[in-house]
């Protein structure tokens, strides 16, 4: 469980890396994709904000609570396991997941242009649902 | 160590060392590439021009209407036009991607169908400013056309223009230019030939004419 738990800890460093360089760049010019096309387009379109914030902000705060949770997760004492921390990390990546799936839809459907480091962050959110401990999954007790 | 700092330190650390990653490799991405996207570029005119024949800076505008990002850079090169009438002209040039932007030729080819009646620079001012009502819209014409309309253009004549392959000609050679000029997103801007990075701020544009302003 506790290598799970690093590697999600290790997605959410990455997605965090990610996030802050997207919120770094985004004021500053037109972001060329190395991969996909239509970065700028993607992060200058009306849905690349909420409330005036930029959505890479809301994923910087999301990535340092994941790997703040999986920390904690990580540092707990294996005898007396955390059944709240648990369901925190799987429900929280869950919600990402919803979010990060319309986010990519948006780019897909409206927007018809992907920026690659969205479709990064979405990988990683996918991988660390996947990988994150499911509530529901506990040992019996022997 | 009492439990609860291990996973703070931790915590602490990660966050200082990813803003330090992200800063560095922001900065890194800053740098330009030589030799994919040449510092400067021999653009050979033929753009649509505003402002005076005999300012010192000329900046060339590659730029595509679909773009939001052009749409968001339009306030500021006209902002700076108004703070630099007598040094300043621009050179605009379509640079449409129509692989993600399924309207932008179409919207080139009413800039310069307006431009046939003498009103280019109306239509791409009124382009970039209405981009969000025709951008998604599977069938842009009307809307151009009502645009043209709105602004007093003769409307057979602007429907002969946006099927004039005349003009979707010139179009196409401004892509050239730009494709010649290592082009690689839009808006890409270059003054006397310079190519330069503006961030999306009024105080950046400034700062980079008034640093090729003649001393």
């Amino acid at each position: 469980m506790k290598t799970r738990s690093a590697v999600v800890a290790i997605l959410a460093f990455i997605g965090m890396v990610d996030a802050l360089y997207l919120s770094i760049k985004r004021n500053a010019g037109p972001i060329p994709c190395h991969v996909t096309r239509g970065c700028t387009d993607v992060l200058t379109s009306k849905y690349s904000e909420i409330a005036g914030i930029p959505i890479s902000w809301f994923g910087v705060g999301f990535y340092i609570v994941m790997f703040s949770l999986v920390a904690f997760k990580i540092f707990e004492d294996p005898k007396h396991p955390s059944d709240w921390l648990t369901a925190s990390i799987f429900y929280l990546a869950g919600a990402a997941l919803v979010v990060s799936a319309l986010l990519v839809g948006i780019q897909a459907f409206i927007l018809k242009a992907f920026c690659e480091y969205c479709l990064l962050s979405a990988v990683l959110v996918l991988t660390m649902f996947l990988l994150a401990p499911s509530p529901g999954r506990r040992k019996l007790p022997a | 160590m009492p439990k609860i700092l291990k996973p703070l330190v931790v915590i602490v650390l990660a966050v200082a060392v990813a803003a330090g990653a992200a800063v560095y490799l922001s900065r890194q991405a800053d740098q330009p590439e030589e030799t994919a996207a040449p510092t400067h570029a021999d653009i050979k005119g033929g753009g649509h021009i505003r402002g005076p024949e005999k300012a010192s800076l000329t900046l060339v505008e590659f730029g595509d209407y679909q773009c939001p990002s052009c749409g968001a850079y339009h306030p500021l090169v006209k902002e700076i036009q108004n703070r630099y009438p007598q040094q300043l002209r621009l050179e605009f040039h379509h640079f449409p991607l129509v692989s993600i932007h399924p309207n932008s030729m179409l919207a080139s080819k009413a800039a310069e169908a307006a431009g046939e009646q003498g009103r280019y620079w109306e239509m791409h001012d009124a382009l970039f400013e209405h981009q969000r009502e025709w951008s998604d819209s599977p069938n842009a014409e009307p809307i151009f056309v009502a645009l043209a309309s709105q602004m007093g253009l003769d409307s057979n004549k602007f429907m002969q223009g946006l099927r004039s392959p005349q003009l979707q000609d010139r179009i196409l050679r401004d892509v050239e230019q730009g494709q010649n000029a290592k082009v690689d997103a839009v808006p890409t801007f270059f003054i006397n030939g310079e190519r330069v990075h503006i961030k999306l701020s009024m105080e950046d544009f400034v700062q980079v004419i008034q640093a090729h302003l003649p001393k």
